[in-house]
């Protein structure tokens, strides 16, 4: 049931970042004026009705070159993305490891797949409490909180690319003989990996959404740590600006994502089925 | 003969289920035996865990704080349901606002919206308020993107052939739109139902600290590994169910769907 559930939304979201990108011209008039008005209401707003340490456009866009030139800022940063990185290679090996074992095998399906919903369906940060006692207030703990975050929806993907792979390509590479690993590696993976992407797409949010919970709540320097520590100091800008770059990473992931499909994989055409 | 056909159906559904059941016991034995064989500090068995539980049940504490964090959720919840069913609703119906305004929807859909939790923290307090707020951030682009989603697909024949017979603005919405996008509203509401679950939590432990969030930080704050490991127990079942409920309410109106 959940399987049905979970390709259909990697499914209906593929197409969202060719939209964003706003291929036809037709569209770039409303798309701007849009921006225009929602920039200048809050703009307005902000200066009529918050105090002065509340972000606006204006003092953001000032924000810029003095965040991004600022060496606490830099180092933040890679902080973060070093843990991500990191976070997400593990997460990949093992998420596609273990997903490829419960897609060609029933047993280890029913036996794992209570456990993969199950901690799929929990919140995430709830862990942060334990990660915290078990790992201490450390790069660990972050570390172990995004593999937490993200390893699921790779999983999940993963075992459903594996099931879905047709029949007549495994029993060729059987009437070859070739064995199980040899399919499973030369077969099942490569057939399964537009859902590996697609739950890397997913997976991918969920990491930068880990590493920032882990670093406001265990105060380990990071993105999220320097947005907690600014915007507690009353200097909304520059933490702004840092919320501005997490969301540029959250749409870079999708377009990233959606041109590996095309570009690796133009066989595979599951936006268009969607649609 | 009756006998057999009953045996035959013990044994499929042992085949069936067998396995989940021994996976969870060799679950629960693995829990057990770990908590045993390391310190009390670091994990606690799944004994000491139910026995815990039962504990706070017992004194009251755990109800109280549910009922706490339930209020909370279903306000946020209902006022993103409120806000941004009818808001995707207008925008498939407004063209023109709506290829102007998707592309924000789907950055705020993408943007991690925990990192917004300092901002509403340092303006607004720690009141109840700037936590529905937290909640409703979380759960209200799922429900827009999806109903906005689904009414893209709507077939401009549909809206014509209504047009033609000259149906009301009102009657187009109640019996052309809102049947067309209900199953992908529902899809949303699914994906809203996890988010509002992680919104709730993140709202719990960041800004003041109340109900399922609060047991599970004192508890923690205490090095009350058996609390911790109690809370985070009914929590995931809180989450399975509630993700259970949202996949039965997307797959009732999933048929609508062409």
């Amino acid at each position: 049931m959940s399987v049905i559930g979970a390709s259909s939304t990697a499914a209906t979201d593929l197409p969202a970042a060719k939209r964003l990108l706003g291929r036809e011209s037709s569209s770039f008039v409303p798309r701007f004026a849009t921006g225009l008005v929602i920039v200048l209401t809050w703009e307005i707003v902000v200066r009529a009705f918050a105090p002065a340490y509340v972000a606006k456009p204006s003092t953001v866009v000032l924000a810029i070159p003095r965040v991004i030139t600022d060496p606490a800022f830099l180092q933040a940063l890679g902080a973060t993305l070093a843990a991500v990185a990191e976070g997400l290679a593990i997460t990949i090996v093992a998420g596609t490891a273990i997903g490829l074992l419960m897609g060609r095998s029933d047993t280890i399906d029913r036996m794992v797949r209570v456990y993969i919903n199950g901690f799929n369906a929990m919140p995430m940060i709830i862990v942060l409490p334990l990660f915290s006692l078990w790992f201490g207030y450390s790069g660990a703990a972050r570390i172990a909180t995004i593999i937490f975050a993200a390893i699921f929806a790779i999983t999940m993907n993963v075992a459903d690319g594996a099931r879905s792979v047709p029949r007549e390509y495994l029993e060729v590479s059987r009437s070859f003989r070739s064995g199980r690993l040899r399919m499973l590696t030369d077969i099942v993976l490569p057939a399964s990996m537009p859902y590996l992407l697609a739950g890397f797409r997913l997976a991918a949010g969920r990491a930068l959404i880990g590493a920032v919970v882990a670093e406001f709540f265990l105060s380990i320097g990071g993105l999220g740590y320097y947005i907690l520590y600014n915007s507690r100091s009353y200097h909304h800008n520059e933490a702004f600006v840092g919320v501005l770059l997490l969301a540029a990473f959250g749409v870079g992931f999708e377009v990233l994502v959606q041109w590996a499909t095309k570009r690796f994989m133009p066989w595979y055409r599951r936006d268009e089925k969607a649609n | 003969m009756a006998a057999s056909d009953t045996e035959t159906m013990q044994t499929t559904y042992l085949r069936r289920h067998g396995p989940l059941w021994i996976s969870i016991l060799a679950g629960i034995a693995a829990w057990e035996i770990a908590g045993r064989s390391t310190s009390a500090a670091f994990m606690v068995p799944f004994s000491e865990t139910l026995v815990r539980l039962w504990q706070l049940t017992v004194r009251g504490e755990f109800l109280t704080q549910l009922l706490d964090s339930a209020e909370l959720f279903l306000t946020g919840f209902i006022l993103a349901l409120i806000v941004g069913a009818p808001l995707g609703l207008l925008l498939a119906r407004v063209r023109v606002l709506r290829i102007g305004i998707e592309p924000y929807i789907m950055i705020l859909y993408a943007t991690p919206m925990v990192a917004l939790i300092p901002f509403i923290l340092s303006m607004m307090g720690f009141g109840f308020a700037p936590k529905v707020l937290v909640v409703f951030l979380f759960t209200v682009f799922p429900v827009l993107y999806n109903t906005v989603e689904g009414a893209r697909s709507i077939k401009p024949e549909l809206i014509e052939v209504a047009k033609s017979f000259r149906s009301s603005e009102w009657s187009l919405w109640r019996e052309v739109m809102l049947p067309y996008t209900l199953p992908y509203m529902m899809t949303g509401v699914r994906q809203a139902i996890g988010r509002a679950l992680v919104g709730m939590i993140a709202a719990e432990f960041f800004l003041s600290s109340t109900g399922l969030g609060q047991l599970i930080m004192g508890a923690s704050q205490d090095f009350d590994t058996a609390g911790v490991f109690a809370s985070i127990l009914v929590i995931g079942v809180i989450g399975v169910g509630l993700t259970r409920l949202g996949l039965v309410i997307e797959q009732h109106f999933a048929h609508w769907r062409q």
